[in-house]
């Protein structure tokens, strides 16, 4: 990863950066994020498939968009971005968190990553969210570096878990969930880590009214989940850090995908994927089936 | 201490009793402690990892009543919440976990007791379980622990063959407990436990507990705070696994106009509301302060307080952590 931190020492010593938002080795198989905001630094950067991260969640955290203020002057944030994590930089300008010009993409080619720290790359534990990529490639980059290698071919598990539990009966599906949900400890970790989850108070936290219940029982579980889901349909990119970050194994990638594949379906859009389209809901049209909600 | 030796065949039948007496049975599972239906299904391995989320639900739940209201015409009927008082038996319980009850004692019985805490704790029998597991995240060493320490349990397991476990009875209510099912256990052989257990590979001791607590009071104020925090997400999946983080808030949850109860939910210090005022100020505004506030409660403030360190040494925390944050790195570098 040589051009890797080439780029990055170039980029902070001519200003064209404030920042590089990327990832460090911790040990042979894991990885951590780090913000080198030092030319020296810059050595420090890697990517491999150990690169879990969704760095696009610190780009619309205060401080950091602070350090791009400098001597009156706005620097640019520079990123190293795995295809699928600019689908979040995409998404996060689409819906006007970020402007284009705010940040520097390092758009890295990608062939998968790994589901956990501490495991050997391949197809038996190639990252469920890896499956059904098909962006290897970045679609939006400044600077695009890495190999570009193949994936390991692998049955998408996600897919087949929301046929089965597609196949249920309703009473079965809603004890599926209570099942799963009944797990959640509201520790909100999903949201901590979700890069579209950037509202500065989120609709949980807020108590005059309170909409949803603060408490980690059965309705309140299923209050906090099913907003989350609806909130972010059409909306998530799919990069799966909610339930990477979940320490209760909450499957939540079923309800985020599944809405996106009904998004997909019924109105032909994927978040995400154009800098000049508007927003699933910002697009809305009166002559727009009312099928899905009615 | 005494001593007494199981098959492995009779810890299962010890289990079963244990289950056919109506006592809740957990035993470790993958992402948490789990209530056991079938004993023949755990699985006692001193090589597992350690669950997700510790078992400090089971005696301080995530949410919990502690009151019932109702509204009549001119006032407001109280009603208290009760406690389960069935027995509950954690059976395998790592050292990292059982001395968390030690822990959090104090904290439950300092000013005001807290009879939820205590009643539960009343009716626990831990039963801990030698450990063999270590990565990089664990430093129970570090903390005055060990993976062989007995602390916080009421018997002790050790393997001392393929087929056998020697159980050490460390407390009256362990001895109690097993009384009624002695013709499951045999005399004991203290020297092959302990020759089993010095076999146990310790984690390196990572950092000097006194000398950061010292580091901690100097350093209110230094750069790596803001380090991290810039760094950290926010979220409590830290303080929600560990064993030993115990703060609350207290919500009432109407069901009508006439009814409701008051809930006891788990909080954490790491979301930016936890110390919101009503007046719009926030003491602890970023979350270079929050993170500040984590490593000295648990490594300076508690310490202070109740001469006990707030933390077991796990590593959940940092396993759990989705941007890597290593709460055992960053205590080892409060060191000048």
């Amino acid at each position: 990863m040589e051009e890797l931190k080439k780029l990055a020492k170039e980029l902070l010593e001519n200003k064209t950066v404030a920042a590089v938002i990327g990832y460090q080795q911790v040990d042979d198989k894991r990885t951590k994020p780090i913000i080198v905001t030092t030319p020296e630094d810059a050595s420090k950067l890697v990517f491999n498939e150990y690169c879990l991260n969704n760095l696009a969640v610190y780009l619309t955290k205060a401080r950091i968009k602070n350090l791009a203020k400098q001597n009156g002057t706005t620097l640019k944030l520079g990123i190293v971005a795995k295809p699928c994590d600019i689908h979040a930089i995409v998404a996060l300008i689409q819906e006007s968190q970020l402007k284009r010009e705010d940040v520097y993409i390092i758009g890295m080619n990608c062939h998968g990553v790994v589901k956990d720290y501490g495991m050997d790359f391949s197809g038996e534990t190639l990252a469920t969210k890896c499956t059904p990529c098909d962006s290897h490639k970045p679609l939006y980059s400044d600077s695009n570096l890495g190999e570009v290698k193949d994936t390991p071919k692998v049955s998408d598990e996600v897919l087949e878990k929301i046929q089965a539990v597609e196949k249920m009966s309703h009473k079965e599906r809603f004890e599926y969930f209570k099942k799963e949900f009944d797990k959640c400890i509201k520790c909100y970790a999903c949201r901590a880590a979700c890069p579209l989850c950037y509202c500065q108070r989120c609709i949980t936290d807020k108590t005059v009214p309170r909409w949803v219940e603060s408490s980690p029982h059965s309705r309140g579980n299923f209050s906090w989940n099913v907003v989350r889901a609806f909130h972010l349909s059409g909306r998530c990119i799919g990069c799966g850090e909610c339930e990477r970050a979940c320490p209760m194994d909450i499957p939540l990638s079923l309800l985020n995908r599944r809405m996106t594949e009904t998004a997909k379906q019924a109105f032909a859009y994927v978040s995400g994927r154009s800098l000049d389209t508007p927003t699933l809901v910002g697009s809305y049209d009166v002559k727009d089936s009312d099928e899905l909600f009615m | 201490m005494d001593e007494k030796i199981i098959s492995k065949q009779n810890l299962v039948n010890f289990c079963k009793d244990i289950v056919a007496n109506g006592h809740n049975l957990l035993a470790p599972g993958k992402t948490e402690y789990n209530l056991i239906q079938d004993p023949s299904e755990i699985v006692l391995d001193t090589k597992s990892k350690p669950t997700k989320a510790s078992y400090k639900t089971f005696v301080f739940p995530k949410a919990e009543p502690i009151l019932y209201y109702k509204r009549g015409k001119n006032d407001v009927v109280m009603l208290d919440a009760k406690v389960d008082e069935k027995k509950t038996v954690i059976f395998g319980a790592k050292p990292c976990d059982t001395n968390s009850f030690n822990i959090l004692n104090k904290i439950f019985n300092w000013d005001y007791k807290d009879d939820f805490y205590n009643e539960r704790v009343k009716n626990f029998i831990v039963i801990g379980l030698m450990c063999e597991y270590s990565d990089r995240y664990c430093f129970c060493t570090s903390v005055g622990s060990s993976p062989v320490s007995e602390k916080g349990s009421d018997l002790f397991l050790v393997p001392i063959d393929e087929n056998n476990y020697a159980v050490r009875i460390v407390t009256d209510k362990g001895k109690e407990f097993i009384g009624a099912y002695s013709k499951y256990f045999t005399e004991g052989a203290p020297e092959k436990s302990k020759a089993a257990e010095e076999k146990v590979k310790q984690p390196e001791v990572a950092f000097d507990s006194k000398q950061v607590h010292e580091w901690l009071g100097k350093n209110f104020e230094h750069p790596k705070w803001d380090g991290v925090g810039d760094l950290c997400l926010s979220c409590a999946q830290c303080a929600f696994v560990c064993p030993v983080c115990h703060c609350f808030d207290l919500v009432d949850e109407d069901y009508s106009y006439t009814e409701g109860r008051r809930m006891k939910n788990w909080d954490g210090c790491q979301f930016g509301h936890f110390t919101l005022h009503a007046s719009g100020h926030n003491p602890r505004d970023i979350q270079g302060k929050r993170y500040r506030q984590r490593i000295n409660h648990k490594f300076k403030y508690y310490v202070d307080k109740f001469d006990e360190i707030l933390c077991t040494g796990c590593g959940r925390c940092s396993r759990g952590c989705a941007v890597s944050i290593d709460i055992k790195e960053i205590v080892a570098n409060c060191t000048d």
